[in-house]
């Protein structure tokens, strides 16, 4: 079997973390589990650091990375990394083996009308400790290669965005040091779930941590809107030992997320009356969901915080990590 | 004498306690960066993630209040890791946010989750 540098499987049994990233290490537990999920390979932090080592603009960026900033130069220390970041040029060696991956990967699919998402994995988010969440970006409806490469620069540089920073300075502040020249990042790229309906899925109430009940957020189009609060999602709670629907709220679901259907990334259009006023899961996606949560908390041995996609019927796992959280948290 | 006046309502989606504090409407990250070392003691209000996430200042903020999202919301689960209330998705009885700048405000939690926020005058 070929020996990979700077791509790392789902199916790995072991993965490193500081290899794959917190996400990366969370979507390889669910490729050996064999959950639905969306297929994919993640280009790993080996990836990250060569391309610095390897910049152009090596000196200066280990420069920028070395300063101690203020709150306010935090704006132009950021679009000062950015720019040089999506200046350098990807090693070739680097560039080579994701095209091979991804050409053997998705040769199939190409044929169809697929696209792909790239999403960030950094090494210090998605922790039992603190879940990061939102600091670091994703980039989807990529549609060829040349898209993907762009869009992990794209991730790399949103290391460094001014909410990135911020956050940093913040932890700082309270003693907790995250040097900008260890931390790193593993980009995910998986085919895009064009998804009619998605969200997430706590498989306790997170609401009052009631571990005899799940929650689900729900609503139509791609899930973005749920995690960026951009619309009003449904509700539903659901009773945890036996399926039972607890509480349907229907959210005011205003608008959804698609993919852009002239080029690349996502849109957001108005949703007709019905759709807002309608629930947006039937009962037999609310089962394959409540199932989902049985079956991940159960594997993974501790609550789950679960971003899901629904396409045909079929309910994708897009990322799934510890309920950060919980009184008990280990 | 301090009289209360009931300017919304969401779902309380963080720890219940009762908290006052200024309430300070976020636009865009430069707001962000004037909160950096006075974070303390402010309710924040936001319509949506975007790029004026307030997780940079969360761990010192008293309340966040979003006018959209839900529990699955990024700013709902960072609020709820640092133990900060948290209204999502409230509906302000007020048409202009803006004049709520510099006032003070109470976060309550009522049955069923209802997440209520006051304004003190």
């Amino acid at each position: 079997m070929r020996k990979l540098k700077y791509v790392t499987f789902f199916t790995e049994s072991s993965p490193n973390p500081t290899l794959v990233g917190g996400k990366g290490l969370n979507l390889s537990k669910l490729g050996t589990i064999k959950a639905t999920m969306p297929p994919g390979f993640i280009v790993n932090t080996n990836a990250y650091k060569k391309f610095i080592e390897k910049s152009s603009y090596h000196d200066q960026l280990i420069d920028l990375f070395s300063k101690n900033i203020k709150p306010e130069e935090v704006l132009n220390h950021s679009k000062e990394l950015k720019s040089l970041i999506i200046k350098s040029t990807f090693p070739e060696d680097i560039k080579k083996e994701i095209k091979e991956v991804f050409d053997e990967k998705f040769n199939n699919s190409l044929k169809k009308e697929v696209s792909f998402a790239v999403r960030s994995s950094a090494t210090i988010e998605d922790s039992k400790a603190f879940s990061f969440a939102g600091q670091a970006e994703s980039f989807l409806n990529n549609n060829n290669l040349d898209e993907i490469l762009i869009s992990i620069k794209n991730c790399w540089s949103s290391l460094f965005s001014p909410q990135a920073l911020l956050y940093l300075l913040q932890m700082k502040k309270k003693g907790i040091n995250f040097s900008l020249l260890n931390i790193s990042m593993a980009v995910i790229i998986q085919e895009m779930i064009n998804s009619e309906v998605s969200g997430v899925l706590f498989s306790v109430n997170v609401l009052d941590n009631n571990t005899t009940q799940m929650l689900i957020n729900s609503t139509w189009g791609l899930g973005e809107t749920v995690t960026d609060n951009l619309v009003v999602p449904d509700m539903i709670i659901l009773n945890k030992n036996e399926f039972k629907i607890i509480k349907y709220d229907i959210g005011k679901k205003e608008k959804r997320s698609i993919q852009n259907p002239d080029g690349s990334g996502t849109i957001l259009i108005e949703n007709d009356q019905h759709s807002k006023s309608a629930c947006s899961l039937t009962d037999n996606q609310l089962h394959q969901l409540y199932n989902l949560g049985l079956k991940l908390e159960n594997e993974f041995n501790y609550p789950q915080d679960i971003e899901w996609a629904i396409q045909n019927d079929v309910v994708y796992v897009l990322q799934t990590r510890p309920i950060t959280t919980l009184k008990d948290k280990p | 004498m301090v009289f209360m006046k009931k300017i919304g309502e969401g779902l309380s989606c963080s720890i219940k306690k009762e908290v006052t504090g200024e309430l300070v409407y976020i636009q865009e990250i430069n707001d962000v960066i004037n909160l950096f070392d006075k974070a303390a003691g402010k309710i924040c209000i936001v319509d949506d993630a975007g790029t004026t996430t307030l997780s940079p200042i969360l761990s010192e903020l008293t309340g966040t209040i979003s006018t959209t999202g839900s529990a699955g919301s990024h700013l709902a689960i960072v609020s709820r890791e640092f133990e900060i209330p948290c209204i999502m998705g409230l509906s302000f009885e007020i048409e202009d946010i803006s004049s709520l700048n510099g006032k003070k405000a109470k976060i309550t939690t009522q049955e069923e989750n209802k997440g209520i926020l006051y304004l003190l005058e």
